[in-house]
């Protein structure tokens, strides 16, 4: 890691000074930037780590001078190795971008024209900027992406984007980014559309080729733990202000601010474990899931018409596991993997193969999933926005569970006790989901889950669509709301750094498939399995050496 | 409801949607009581008169009152293309939902069928059902709610489908919900909004459709006022006097574009996220 | 684009045309006409009805019926003509041949015209060229054909007399008074398929505009020009070819009725025709006609498309 913070007397590579930045909107001025004050030097990483909405992505805007047309600039200046691009024309703009300064995107699959071929996308700002012809770029072409560490360069330039891996395709971009060798770079979450392991990869190139060109870059994230593990200094933005700023060990270790005492809290750290491992295992698991089998999709027509064996689509292959009461089982794996797959055929939104044994009774299909059953096992969506009805009140929403699964006296009172359950107040039962925040809407997802009483709650990577202050607080919930009913939890997610605080045991899924289960305190064990090690070996952990 | 009409009056095709459709909406109940003349009173001495105090938009080659036969061909025009375009979207609505709920092989049987149907052009399969029924208006309301049909259902699957695929109808049927409920209480208020929108809009077209058949002579008929017949009965006169071709061309016009504006208007207005 | 995808297409096209030949020929078995009083006229004796109808077969079950005429439509004859006492197809097929010359003229006409308006009011929202699009897009929904038709003929024929009001002069015959006579129906015809397809050009488009690899590119330095040319024209461009093919539909009512304005003896006069002389065969064999079309410009439409759009992956 370069560390360039002992020469001040160097000139900043890209300096923003004093900048502000509002959006004219119907109920007047909107202030998403104010006050501004940046620099970084060359050689540096600078990280900007901020939750959604706190401006960090404008920034991004502002400095690529790309803003919509009720964008205000009420002051300030944004200087690239000393020309104040506030003041520069479109064209001179637009020579700039690509060459000077470039970016790299946060989603390859969307960043990418999905009808030209990487080669032409590459190549173009080739063609753009260093004056080669068509030939020229294309041959420069390969050798670039040669040394983003594309292992066949010329196939790789003629594929279209659907034919190439998320991770190629994020080293296409940042081949194209790297092309021109600009002064900065500016990369906007590059990494937060990609599979765990992917994105320890492209991390890794990250700073590699950072190191070989001493581009000035500024990283744009919401992960502290990610930010602090590449950056040399760091500064945290809310609401549109730099709430703090300095080196990654200034900050972690001796925050001045409040705001970033509470994001570092907020990172989940894998050392400190939220649950005590006191689950007696039981004479019968809670839950035993074995041999399940989930597969996709109809026969194509043709083999239809002719006979022709084909393949289908595996969800999940034949999977055996057991939860026992009052458990917190984990299940972790990348996109893909099958874990809602799982999630779904446990609660009856797919079809599967196998069996499955609640409480000692068996249940072999959907017939076999009465009141009961429903009653006792609920599952909790990703996206609150989906899963609650947009044109149902809260009172309605809540009110169901309980006219389904009990009696309906009071109706009135125990929907407010159960929006107080999860702390919010009792007069959200007149709103509609879209007036709730993203956080809220989760928290009457969960109320919604526990009405039944259940005993088994299935979480669907509840917590990945939040910021990480809200994922801490929904956490803390759920955890106090387990510690009073005893309830068991399925918990699938990505993140294994939060799963490992909270999960007694975790199982690790990898293409449709179960890798293991294991105790979380021996998920570190040299004797797991390779997938296993490679995916904890891929997860950036909390900067914990600095606390 | 106050707070739906004041978010459909924010939009401006909202705002002048709703006026067209309003005023049209008067003509069609008050039209026959504030019309100056009598729409079938023939006057020889008064035909092809230009606009005057007496005649407010002239008079026509039998000397009609152009004003006041367009008052009055309102019901026959708007209220059957409004019906037609009910009737239509109530039995394609049902079949479109049966295709969805039932899904699989069935679901794709009938879609197919339907895809089949859409392959006559609407107009001449409303041609063949009147030609079979005779020609009425009564019989064309028939025909147009016949060739909407098909179209309204392939809209009211792809909605049905659509929402049947969010979580929140996932998590009713992981509650346990009961299939009637589920559709009732989950899907339908839902699926509502989008149908709506579309009917309204499609009234345009229904009114459009009307016109033509009678146009072609397969709908109203002579003396009756409805604005298509009209235009059908001006060309022969046409180069005598243009009025009598133009004032039921706009009569028409404006039904036409105030429907569709509304619909657009709602479109906006109804959705709950905005 | 899989083989698998082409089959299923074809089998769908047998489908649709089996569907529309069975509504067809109910629509006809209902109507209330008989064959047989039609060809020999209403002071026929009863013994010459029953023969003629035992020769025509029309005291056989409907099912009978039904199969005997689709086993001669597989076989390429559509029946003789009532009114006319000739072999319908021929007919029908000559009439189609003036049809499409019309409807490909309009497509042609509209394509230069509404690509273009969709491209300049996307690229200019809410400038004049957006107010233009969004007026003729209104214009479009609320005038049908025979009102602009009519409104046409009054002014270009009538009035400033700079065409022929009506008719139809074939291109071999006389190529400029041909084109004359065409003028009016195509520009009528076009006006509401270019209210539709500007429209969807302009929203495609404006989708197309805002997708962050649009935004990627003009971050790379591209210029907006190359930008438009580039990435944003040809995957807007795209879906228009399905809403084109859709529009065929429209398209080929529409040709009913400005033909029967204009005098031209395509196929949608000769529905018009066929229909109001309850000429049986006439009208299942042009509904087949029509039907069959509009199934074939949509299935060339889906594949132009697959091959166009390597991305998508039918099965």
């Amino acid at each position: 890691m370069t560390n360039t913070e002992e020469h001040p007397a160097l000139s900043p590579v890209l300096a923003i000074e004093n900048y502000s930045l509002d959006y004219e909107t119907a109920d007047g001025p909107y202030h998403a930037l104010k006050n501004i004050g940046l620099t970084i030097n060359r050689g540096e990483i600078l990280g900007l780590v901020g939750e959604s909405g706190s401006g960090k992505t404008s920034l991004a805007w502002s400095i690529m001078r790309y803003l919509p047309k009720n964008a205000r600039e009420p002051s300030g200046r944004i200087l690239l190795g000393g020309d104040n691009l506030l003041e520069k024309s479109g064209s001179e703009i637009e020579a700039f971008r690509g060459r000077r300064i470039s970016m790299v995107f946060q989603d390859p699959s969307t960043s990418l024209n999905p009808t030209l071929s990487l080669g032409t996308q590459l190549s173009e700002v080739l063609v753009r900027h260093r004056g080669l012809t068509r030939q020229q770029a294309w041959k420069e072409g390969e050798a670039r992406l040669a040394h983003v560490g594309l292992k066949t360069p010329a196939q790789m330039m003629h594929r279209m984007p659907h034919e190439a891996s998320g991770g190629e395709k994020q080293r296409v971009v940042i081949a194209s980014a790297f092309a021109c060798n600009p002064e900065c770079i500016i990369f906007d979450e590059p990494t937060t559309a990609l599979d765990v392991i992917t994105s320890r990869q492209i991390l890794d190139l990250f700073v590699e080729l950072q190191a070989e060109t001493g581009v000035a870059s500024l990283y744009i994230s919401h992960d502290l733990a990610l930010v602090a593990r590449t950056a040399s200094r760091v500064a945290v933005i809310r609401r549109g202000d730099i709430v703090e700023q300095g080196t990654v060990r200034e900050i972690f270790a001796n925050p001045k601010e409040d705001y970033t005492r509470e994001l570092i809290a907020a990172v989940p750290d894998p050392a400190r474990r939220l649950v005590k491992d006191d689950v007696a295992t039981a004479e019968t698991p809670l839950v035993k899931v074995e041999n399940v089998s989930v597969h996709f999709g109809r026969k194509p027509f043709l083999a239809a018409l002719t006979g022709r064996k084909t393949e289908r689509v595996t969800g999940n292959n034949a999977i055996s596991l057991s939860i026992d009461p009052g458990e917190i089982l984990g299940i972790v794996g990348e996109s893909g993997s099958g874990k809602s797959t799982l999630a779904k055929a446990m609660t009856g939104l797919n079809r599967f193969e196998g069996r499955i044994w609640f409480d000692g009774r068996q249940i072999g299909g959907l017939a076999d999933m009465d009141a009961a059953y429903r009653k006792d096992v609920q599952i909790i969506f990703q996206h609150p926005d989906a899963s609650l009805n947009p044109r149902q009140k809260i009172s309605e929403i809540l009110s169901r569970p309980l006219k389904l699964f009990g009696d309906t006296a009071d109706l009135d009172k125990r929907i407010g006790d159960m929006l107080e359950q999860v702390r919010l107040p009792r007069t959200h039962v007149q709103r509609y989901p879209h007036q709730l925040s993203g956080g809220e809407k989760q928290r009457v997802a969960i109320a919604r889950a526990f009405a039944s009483k259940p005993r088994l709650v299935i979480c669907d990577e509840i917590t990945s669509a939040l910021d990480v202050s809200v994922q801490a607080s929904i956490v803390e919930l759920l955890l106090e709301l387990q510690k009073a009913s005893g309830t068991a939890y399925l918990f699938i997610t990505h993140d294994l750094n939060l799963i490992r605080q909270i999960a007694h045991r975790i199982a690790v899924m990898y293409r449709g498939d179960l890798i293991e289960v294991v105790p979380a305190a021996e998920i570190e064990s040299p004797d797991r399995a390779e997938y296993t090690r490679r995916l904890i070996e891929a997860v950036p952990r909390a900067a914990a050496q600095y606390q | 409801m106050t707070e739906f009409m004041k978010r459909l009056l924010r939009t401006p095709q909202g705002f002048i949607g709703l006026a067209l459709v309003l005023l049209v909406l008067l003509i069609v109940v008050f039209g026959p009581m504030i019309a100056p003349h009598d729409p079938e009173k023939l006057s020889p001495l008064a035909r092809y008169k230009g606009p005057s105090l007496d005649y407010w938009l002239g008079t026509d080659q039998y000397g009609r009152d152009i004003f006041s036969r367009l008052l009055i061909g309102a019901r026959a025009t708007v209220v059957m293309a409004v019906l037609a375009t009910i009737a239509g979207t109530l039995v394609g609505a049902f079949i479109g939902t049966t295709s969805a709920f039932l899904g699989g092989r069935a679901d794709e049987l009938i879609m197919r069928t339907i895809d089949a149907i859409m392959s006559i052009p609407s107009l001449l399969f409303a041609l063949l059902v009147v030609n079979l029924l005779g020609s009425s208006t009564v019989n064309a309301l028939v025909a147009v709610a016949i060739a909407f049909a098909p179209g309204m259902a392939r809209i009211t699957r792809s909605v049905a489908l659509s929402v049947r695929k969010q979580d929140y109808v996932n998590a009713a049927i992981a509650r346990g919900e009961s299939s009637a409920y589920i559709i009732r209480r989950e899907m339908l208020p839902n699926v509502i909004a989008p149908i709506i929108v579309e009917m309204t809009i499609r009234v345009s077209f229904a009114v459009m459709l009307f016109a033509t058949l009678s146009f072609l002579g397969l709908g109203a008929q002579p003396p009756a006022a409805e604005w298509g017949l009209m235009v059908s009965e001006a060309r022969r006169y046409m180069h005598l006097s243009a009025g009598i071709l133009i004032w039921p061309s706009v009569a028409i016009a404006v039904v036409a574009v105030g429907f569709n504006l509304l619909g657009d208007g709602l479109r906006d207005a109804l959705n709950p996220r905005t | 684009m899989s083989p698998n995808y082409i089959a299923k297409r074809l089998v769908m096209i047998v489908y649709t045309l089996f569907i529309v030949s069975l509504i067809v020929f109910a629509i006809t078995q209902i109507l209330p006409a008989d064959a047989a009083v039609m060809m020999l006229g209403e002071n026929a004796t009863q013994e010459a009805l029953d023969a003629l109808r035992q020769t025509m077969g029309l005291d056989a079950p409907i099912w009978q019926q039904y199969a005997t005429w689709f086993w001669h439509v597989l076989q390429g004859d559509l029946g003789t003509s009532l009114r006319t006492g000739q072999p319908v197809g021929p007919a029908m097929f000559e009439a189609l041949g003036r049809s499409l010359l019309l409807a490909f003229l309009s497509i042609g006409l509209m394509l230069i015209i509404a690509i273009p308006l969709g491209i300049v009011a996307a690229v200019r929202r809410g400038k004049v060229a957006d107010m233009v699009v969004s007026l003729v897009s209104y214009a479009g929904v609320a005038l049908p054909e025979f009102v602009t038709a009519t409104v046409a003929v009054l002014v270009f024929a009538d009035w400033m007399k700079w065409l022929p009001p009506t008719g139809y002069v074939p291109l071999t015959e006389n190529f400029a008074s041909g084109i004359a006579h065409l003028v009016l129906p195509v520009c009528v015809i076009s006006v509401i398929l270019i209210a539709h397809v500007s429209r969807m050009v302009r929203s495609e488009l404006v989708d197309v505009l805002h997708t962050d690899y649009i935004r990627a590119a003009r971050l790379k330095g591209i210029s907006r020009g190359d930008v438009l040319r580039r990435h944003a024209l040809r995957n807007a461009l795209l879906p228009t070819i399905t809403i084109v093919a859709l529009d065929v539909g429209y398209l080929l009512g529409g040709v009913i009725v400005v033909e029967e304005i204009f005098a031209i003896p395509g196929i949608g006069r000769q529905l018009i025709v066929a229909i109001q002389a309850r000429d049986l065969p006439a009208i299942q064999a042009g509904v087949l006609i029509m039907a069959a079309t509009y199934s074939i410009v949509n299935f060339i439409a889906d594949i132009l498309y697959a091959w166009l759009d390597k991305r998508i992956q039918y099965d």
